[in-house]
């Protein structure tokens, strides 16, 4: 686990989601966390209040990077994690006409597998 | 783990859960290209709560609870997520003209 500075990761993770367009996925994980283990938290909590910042870990399975946001720095991240995110995220499907069909596919299928069940119920009748 | 179908009831119980427990709960992102398949996961080891898509949609829904965990993460559970809901409704009208322009 390589933890690094807000940009470099978010140049990390820009490589990664181009890596896996083939195949693969990308998971990002967000977690609160002071970076510190639990028995030292606990001496702290007596003494002072904990910072705690937000962990961000990303992998490819292949390779895992992680950052720590502090509260001064989440924003400008939080803004440039979008622009990543809304580059590469273009597989997913857009509300066109042409996807219409495509999601009313598995409506219908929801429909036949409804009726399915009544034969059956009959059937134990 | 099944798969919360309603993005209003995920987004909710996420941020119960988050509250709930601050210290052990995560939240996770996963897409998968190939597939176009994107899903995010809210879990504090006991319970788990799952949202899956395959909609460019739900990627903006996305976005905006990122940014709530983002807030509630940094400034603790008790942090007020208005502003972060705030900005939602500016970038919600912001969509919304762009759809207009396109047509």
């Amino acid at each position: 686990m390589v933890l690094l500075q807000p940009d470099p990761f978010l140049n990390e993770l820009t490589s990664m989601f181009e890596r896996s367009t083939e195949k693969g996925s990308v998971w990002v994980t967000l977690k609160r966390s002071s970076m510190k283990c639990k028995a030292t938290r606990k001496k702290m909590e007596t003494a002072e209040t904990i910072e705690y910042r937000c962990l961000v870990r990303a992998t490819d399975a292949k390779k895992t990077i992680s950052t720590s946001l502090s509260a001064r720095d989440y924003q400008k991240f939080q803004a440039s994690y979008a622009t990543v995110l809304k580059a590469h995220m273009n597989a997913l499907k857009k509300r066109e006409r042409k996807d219409k069909k495509k999601t009313a596919e598995p409506e219908k299928k929801q429909k036949k597998s409804e009726p399915s069940k009544k034969p059956a119920s009959r059937a134990s009748q | 783990m099944v798969y919360i179908a309603s993005w209003d009831e995920f987004a909710e119980r996420s941020v119960q859960l988050f509250r709930a427990d601050p210290h052990s709960s995560r939240y996770v992102m996963k897409y998968r290209h190939c597939d176009g398949k994107l899903v995010l996961k809210v879990t504090d080891n006991r319970e788990c709560l799952k949202f899956k898509t395959d909609q460019a949609q739900d990627a903006k829904k996305m976005e905006k609870l990122t940014n709530i965990f983002f807030t509630l993460m940094v400034r603790g559970p008790d942090a007020d997520i208005s502003e972060a809901s705030g900005k939602e409704q500016v970038e919600q009208a912001a969509s919304k003209k762009g759809r207009g322009r396109r047509q």
